[in-house]
């Protein structure tokens, strides 16, 4: 997640593994084929800061890794 | 529960106005905040008459019915009627943030098949239209089968209309269900974006939010924001605040005086000016500081900034093992270490949560406040630095950082070593600004200068009235035949609270506390402003003899080595029964306050004692 451009569109493609926090971030609207707009990522690998629907979610690039994703 | 009015929950997502339609429907003064988790743990009140009347209550947010922290928890477990401390309600006001339709329509997904009676609230509609969307309510009734209300419930509009209906059985049916997908998560959010879709016309993400966002949350200058803003905190609290202190300190002044004119001589009046007057009342010269420091926490958590302050430390945070949800619990423990604990129920990690309630007491709580202001007016010169910033304040930020990074540092050891294990994920939710409500902020204000003056009237009343017995008692003897100054200091040295003094005071004797101190320390152990007012008893001997406030008679009592050992100890020191209180509630044990109490302690006392040393050896 840290790795993407801001101000780009994505599109959830899938979990590689299910756990309670992606089950979260699927309640927050990141469902599969949900697309959401990196806003703008903190310095130093900080948290990414991303719109989905109306929400503005900040999560740390880290803990989505297990969320696949590609250019919407 | 012997009550047999029908209970009516308030549902609905973080953050989506559930508790500012509580409080305007109530009158009830519950406290609203502009991030997610402010609604910790229930509330109940009454809307109507003992004959038709309704038991409201409202519940911590929730975005789904599988929780993943305690908060959420405990309203899934209530909404189920598992909860053993509240009744399963009768029936729900949902409530649906009408800038935010599909999250709160997943939710709605899933709630509806529990089967409660249900009546629909939908609010933000200012935000939506402002933003240039629309909502159609009709079609929105006609796509979910249930009634439905709009409301904009810090403008009163719309409220009549939903008190009423909450008085009236027949506006609450239980959901149809047909047409929601069951269990699986992502077929109930496409079905809550298709409704979403169809009953309104999205005004997209609050363009004015994304406009200052651009600044609040850039690479740098977002951080320098930050900073200024706690510059202008700290600042504040000195600068604006002085005023209104020297008033009330010139109006104890007078009453002391109108006492002493008033009430002969004796121990009435000797009681009246030493043990009341010098007791409270140097304690309640603090008030404007403690109104100040809400007024500031309360707007920026009304603003909308609390949340960005979180993704901007998320980085920093998670160098010390913790993540940017921390914040606002440690945050609000700056106001009161009692609120921050128990908000530190939105950190869904276990560990986390506990290392953060852990170094909560740490935060330097608004209690602190009087002694540091205290020491630090007597003690700092009152002079410019850089012909712009006040050096008092300046030393006074740099005591709240002392004790922030200690906590951190304390916090990563924690994390390391007895709370070791993965942390949870960071996810929040940025809520869009908001302008903050007078009456919240005023309120937030009002409840906390009761708070304290009932502490003043309660805790420290007592504490003054104990300390100023132990100090006549037992007389001394040879009274006649000193002049009256050196009588009562004599008076004091060989009171009972004297004795008690010399008594501890081999144990402060490293750190560089007389035995003066050693008891104003001691009782701070009920709460911290007792040192201040003990101080203020202990000195009105001198105090009510000249015309020299209480700050002028310590510069000349204690040394500046001492003084700053005081303050150093004071960061640390876990001084107050509440906090203990909550913290035996909040991780059901006595193991966890008993530990905090005791690290705390040791820290003071290291931190204390090598100021001294340190200070005694330089100067």
């Amino acid at each position: 997640m840290t790795s993407l451009p801001t101000g780009q569109r994505f599109r959830v493609c899938g979990y590689s593994r299910h756990n309670s926090f992606t089950e979260r971030l699927r309640e927050m609207g990141l469902t599969r084929g949900a697309q959401f707009t990196v806003v703008r990522k903190a310095p130093f690998n900080g948290p990414v800061e991303i719109q989905i629907d109306n929400s503005t979610l900040v999560v740390r690039g880290a803990d989505t890794a297990l969320m696949l994703i590609e250019p919407a | 529960m012997s009550d047999s009015r029908a209970t009516i929950a308030f549902v609905g997502t973080p953050n989506c106005g559930k508790s500012s339609l509580f409080n305007a429907l109530t009158g009830m003064r519950q406290k609203v905040g502009n991030f997610p988790g402010v609604t910790v743990a229930p509330k109940a009140s009454y809307v109507g008459d003992e004959r038709n009347g309704r038991r409201l209550l409202d519940l911590p947010g929730i975005y789904s019915l599988a929780p993943k922290t305690n908060d959420e928890q405990l309203t899934i477990a209530a909404l189920k009627g598992e909860q053993s401390n509240l009744p399963r309600p009768d029936a729900v006001l949902f409530v649906i943030d009408g800038s935010n339709l599909e999250k709160s329509l997943f939710l709605y997904a899933q709630f509806a098949r529990l089967g409660l009676p249900t009546l629909l609230a939908v609010t933000m509609i200012d935000a939506v239209k402002a933003g240039g969307g629309a909502l159609d309510d009709i079609a929105l009734e006609r796509a979910l089968g249930l009634k439905v209300k709009c409301v904009v419930g810090h403008k009163g509009v719309g409220l009549p209309d939903v008190r009423a209906s909450l008085l009236n059985s027949d506006d609450f049916t239980v959901p149809p269900a047909d047409g929601i997908p069951g269990d699986d998560i992502d077929a109930q959010f496409s079905w809550a974006r298709k409704i979403a879709a169809r009953v309104a016309r999205s005004s997209g993400p609050d363009k004015r939010s994304r406009a200052i966002d651009r600044y609040v949350l850039h690479p740098f200058i977002g951080p320098a924001i930050f900073t200024l803003v706690m510059l202008l905190f700290f600042q504040s609290i000195f600068t604006w605040a002085t005023p209104l202190m020297d008033g009330i300190e010139s109006l104890m002044g007078q009453l002391a005086v109108l006492v002493e004119y008033g009430v002969a001589p004796g121990l009435l009046q000797n009681f009246l000016t030493k043990g009341i007057i010098g007791g409270v009342g140097s304690v309640l010269v603090f008030l404007p500081q403690i109104l100040i420091l809400y007024l500031f926490i309360t707007l920026l958590e009304d603003f909308g900034y609390l949340a960005r302050a979180a993704f901007l430390v998320d980085r920093l945070m998670g160098v010390f093992g913790l993540q940017g949800r921390s914040f606002i619990p440690l945050l609000g423990s700056y106001a009161c270490a009692i609120p921050g604990i128990m908000s530190a129920r939105i950190i869904p990690s276990e560990k986390d949560r506990l290392t953060t309630i852990l170094i909560a007491p740490l935060m330097t709580c608004s209690a602190r406040l009087p002694v540091y202001v205290l020491l630090i007016a007597a003690f700092v010169p009152d002079r410019l630095v850089a012909g712009l910033l006040s050096l008092q304040g300046i030393i006074l930020l740099a005591l709240y950082v002392l004790a922030a990074l200690a906590g951190l540092l304390i916090a990563r050891i924690l994390k390391s070593t007895l709370l070791r294990g993965d942390s949870l994920p960071f996810l929040l939710e940025l809520p869009p600004y908001r302008r903050p409500s007078l009456r919240n902020v005023g309120l937030a204000m009002m409840q906390r200068a009761g708070e304290f003056l009932r502490s003043a009237g309660t805790i420290i009343l007592a504490m003054s009235i104990a300390l100023w017995a132990l100090s006549e008692y037992p007389r001394a003897d040879q009274l006649a035949a000193v002049d009256s100054i050196e009588a009562e200091s004599l008076q004091l040295e060989e009171s009972a609270l004297g004795s008690i003094g010399k008594l501890i005071q081999p144990l402060f004797e490293p750190i560089g506390f007389d035995w003066k101190v050693s008891i104003g320390v001691l009782g701070s152990f009920a709460a911290r402003e007792v040192f201040v007012s003990v101080m203020g008893q202990m000195y009105s001997v001198d105090v009510s003899e000249s015309d020299e406030s209480l700050r002028t008679v310590l510069q000349r009592s204690i040394s500046l080595p001492a003084a700053l050992s005081i303050l150093a100890f004071y960061v640390f020191a876990l001084q107050c029964m509440s906090t203990i209180a909550v913290m035996r509630r909040e991780t059901s044990s006595w193991k966890w306050p008993i530990f905090a109490f005791a690290y705390t302690f040791v820290l003071a006392y290291g931190a204390a004692w090598a100021t001294y040393t340190i200070c005694s050896a330089l100067i």
